[in-house]
């Protein structure tokens, strides 16, 4: 081989390496600018033509493993998916506080709420709701059973919900709650009729024991 | 560059083409490496109590294993970091505490009091204790008061007088066999190639007996070597004739012995007699297996997956394999047979985890898992509606657990009564938790959360032995009402 192409080899070899670390340092920098901009967003109810109205919100607090029926006034936007949004946003920002009994991670929100027939929603999420929510079977269960009253309690044709994350379907919401399945608003609420239940007073009588 | 570009184009399109070749070696070796960064080695531990694995991290090139990683299994451990110090207290089953402690970035420890030298200097990583893996049998020995042996080129531990050293006889009969006695049951993965079989124990603590390797002067089985390698033992036992091994003596003795011939094609104008005798003469029919109750123990996460930071140093994976490995020594205490989905940092998918689970038809399946949300013990049922399906026949994958879940409720009800007679916070919920759903059998999930407001506390010892009592108590209490299954 020709010291020449030796040369070309050499300036062609350093610049496949030089490209590579500039491409790795170009989509570090992306990601960077991405999550900024998504820690900058706050989810806030979207401003709406009409009058304020009264809108019921499931909250969810950490502290005793509870589901509060709240009512708090938003104005709203006329068209059903997008008022089934800025109301998921409504109990989104709850959690996005200070202070708030249920902490979400920082920048979650509610990118679109898709209706498919009458009665089913899918809900769905930005990355930051998944990536950095609270790990743990009873936070995930909390969040999940919250967005599901609130959807029905304010749209109560609504009886499925799907919840996505950023246009995908995710195993389970953070390392637990399955995101595979749709839940029924139904079921939910049969199954946690007693909410808010006290730490300290499990549920009795199925034992067996007696 | 412009001058080198108007050389002629075979040249460039040669030197364009080593450039796109070099680029993609380099993604490949980068793929490579991460690949195997992303899967650590694992040491093999074998002991009385049980046999399990510890992973092992490169420190500057010298293999470091965790502390707590060996010990936990082995009795109860209460390891903390103290600035640079880093304080171990260990008490076996049964008997008295001993200490040790070693200091961050130092070579010097004092184990029992005793000053020790360590081959290279002690590592606190994320709160965790790492000890070069050849100072660990005199680490152990001391504080175990047992010997310890480390096969470290194979990445294998005893601790104890537990090495199983077979016996290799060849019987020169018609057709020749291979005996291979052992003292203890085995179980090995059996792989049969052309001219050649390989017994590997994973499980088992089996060491070369007299000699590793042995030369048959016999015509069809010639030879057999033993060896050790990423934690495995192998017996290749090599032959001039297919080869087949059979069990006999419960598991301790495997016979290896040329395969029989295939039968002769049938021939047409001749049909072959009626063969319906021919099965009950050679297998007596066997008597149905004992029922057996087993509850299987899943500690959730493992790998790559750390599942909840409770601290920025204090792992779910790490929390509930240590509560999982106390639960079951409880379980075992109440004579109640458990197993574990996995015994040491290994990633398992959620689906083979339904899938492991349901192949063991277990009489339970429990999923344990560690927050920092709320306070105490959260005991969880599947949340799905309750389904008349028939428990017998296939069951849904996705609602398998519909058919279980009245049989789940009493199992979560008897935990949560134990904890409560524990004056242990908790609640009982029911969650969409993977991958319970899948599971065909009576299913509850454990989340332990800090019994008060001192998040590390969570992996307490105390605390830690209330909940495994308690998990042991309550389904001790309704091992009656659960069904015992055929395996």
């Amino acid at each position: 081989m020709s010291r020449r192409l030796v040369i070309l080899f050499a300036v062609l070899a350093a610049a496949a390496v030089g490209l590579s670390i500039y491409a790795m340092h170009l989509h570090r920098r992306v990601a960077r600018e991405a999550q900024s901009a998504v820690e900058q967003q706050v989810a806030v109810a979207p401003a709406g033509n009409g009058p304020p109205e009264t809108i019921t919100l499931y909250v969810a607090d950490d502290s005793d493993a509870s589901v509060r029926k709240t009512q708090v006034s938003v104005v709203l936007p006329a068209e059903r998916s997008e008022r089934d949004r800025a109301i998921l946003r409504t109990l989104m920002a709850q959690y996005l506080a200070a202070g708030t009994p249920h902490p979400v991670g920082a920048g979650s929100d509610i990118r679109q709420v898709y209706l498919m027939g009458e009665d089913t929603a899918v809900v769905d999420t930005n990355s930051a709701f998944a990536d950095a929510h609270p790990a743990g079977v009873l936070a995930e269960k909390l969040t999940i059973a919250s967005l599901v009253a609130t959807l029905n309690a304010n749209d109560n044709k609504i009886e499925r919900v799907k919840i996505l994350v950023n246009g995908q379907e995710r195993d389970t919401l953070a390392g637990h709650a399955d995101l595979r399945r749709f839940y029924e608003a139904g079921s939910i609420g049969q199954a946690e009729l007693s909410w808010p239940r006290e730490l300290g007073a499990p549920a009795r009588g199925r034992t067996g024991r007696e | 560059m412009i001058a080198m570009f108007s050389l002629a184009d075979r040249r460039v399109r040669l030197c364009l083409s080593l450039g796109v070749v070099v680029a993609f070696a380099t993604a490949a070796l980068l793929r490579h490496a991460s690949v195997h960064a992303q899967t650590p080695e694992q040491l093999t531990i074998y002991s009385s109590q049980s046999n399990y694995s510890a992973s092992i991290i490169d420190v500057k090139g010298v293999p470091y294993v965790g502390l707590v990683d060996v010990m936990e299994p082995l009795g109860t451990i209460d390891a903390r970091p103290d600035g640079k110090k880093y304080k171990l207290r260990f008490t076996p089953p049964g008997g008295h505490a001993v200490e040790a402690q070693f200091n961050e970035g130092k070579d010097k420890a004092k184990v029992l009091g005793e000053n020790l030298k360590l081959p290279a200097n002690f590592v606190l990583q994320n709160g965790r204790g790492y000890v070069p893996l050849s100072a660990v049998p005199q680490i152990l020995s001391k504080l175990l008061a047992k010997p310890v042996q480390l096969h470290a080129g194979a990445r294998r531990m005893f601790i104890g007088d537990v090495a199983a050293r077979f016996n290799v006889e060849l019987d020169k009969s018609t057709p020749p066999k291979l005996v291979l006695s052992f003292p203890i049951a085995v179980n090995p993965a059996i792989a049969t190639e052309p001219g050649r079989v390989r017994l590997i124990f994973r499980h088992e603590p089996v060491v070369a007996g007299e000699q590793a390797a042995y030369k048959f002067d016999d015509p069809v089985i010639t030879g057999a070597t033993f060896s050790e390698h990423d934690g495995e033992a192998e017996l290749d036992v090599s032959a001039t004739a297919p080869l087949l091994a059979n069990f006999a003596d419960g598991g301790k003795t495997v016979i290896v012995a040329a395969a029989p011939p295939p039968p002769a094609a049938p021939v047409a104008s001749a049909p072959a007699p009626p063969q319906a005798s021919q099965p009950a003469a050679a297998a007596p029919p066997k008597p149905p297996a004992a029922p057996r109750f087993l509850v299987i123990i899943d500690p959730a996460h493992g790998g790559a997956d750390n599942g909840a930071a409770i601290t920025p140093s204090l792992l779910e994976k790490d929390v509930v394999l240590a509560l999982a490995r106390r639960v079951a020594r409880e379980l075992t205490n109440r004579g109640i047979p458990a197993a574990m989905l996995r015994n040491s940092d290994v990633a398992i998918s959620l689906d083979q985890r339904a899938l492991s689970t349901n192949a063991a038809r277990p009489a339970l399946y429990i999923s344990l898992h560690a927050a920092n949300t709320g306070q105490g013990v959260h005991v969880f049922t599947s949340l799905l509606p309750a389904a008349n399906l028939s428990r017998s026949g296939f069951l849904p994958w996705e609602t398998a657990q519909a058919a279980f879940l009245d049989l789940s409720g009493v199992a979560a009800g008897s935990v949560a009564e134990e904890l409560e007679n524990r004056k242990l916070p908790n609640l009982t919920q029911s969650a969409p938790l993977r991958p319970m759903n899948n599971i065909a059998a009576p299913a509850i999930a454990i989340e332990i959360a800090p019994p008060d407001d001192k998040v590390e506390n969570i992996a307490g010892a105390r605390y830690e032995e209330q909940v495994a009592q308690s998990i042991a108590a309550g389904i001790a209490a309704i091992r009656s009402k659960l069904p015992e299954v055929r395996p």
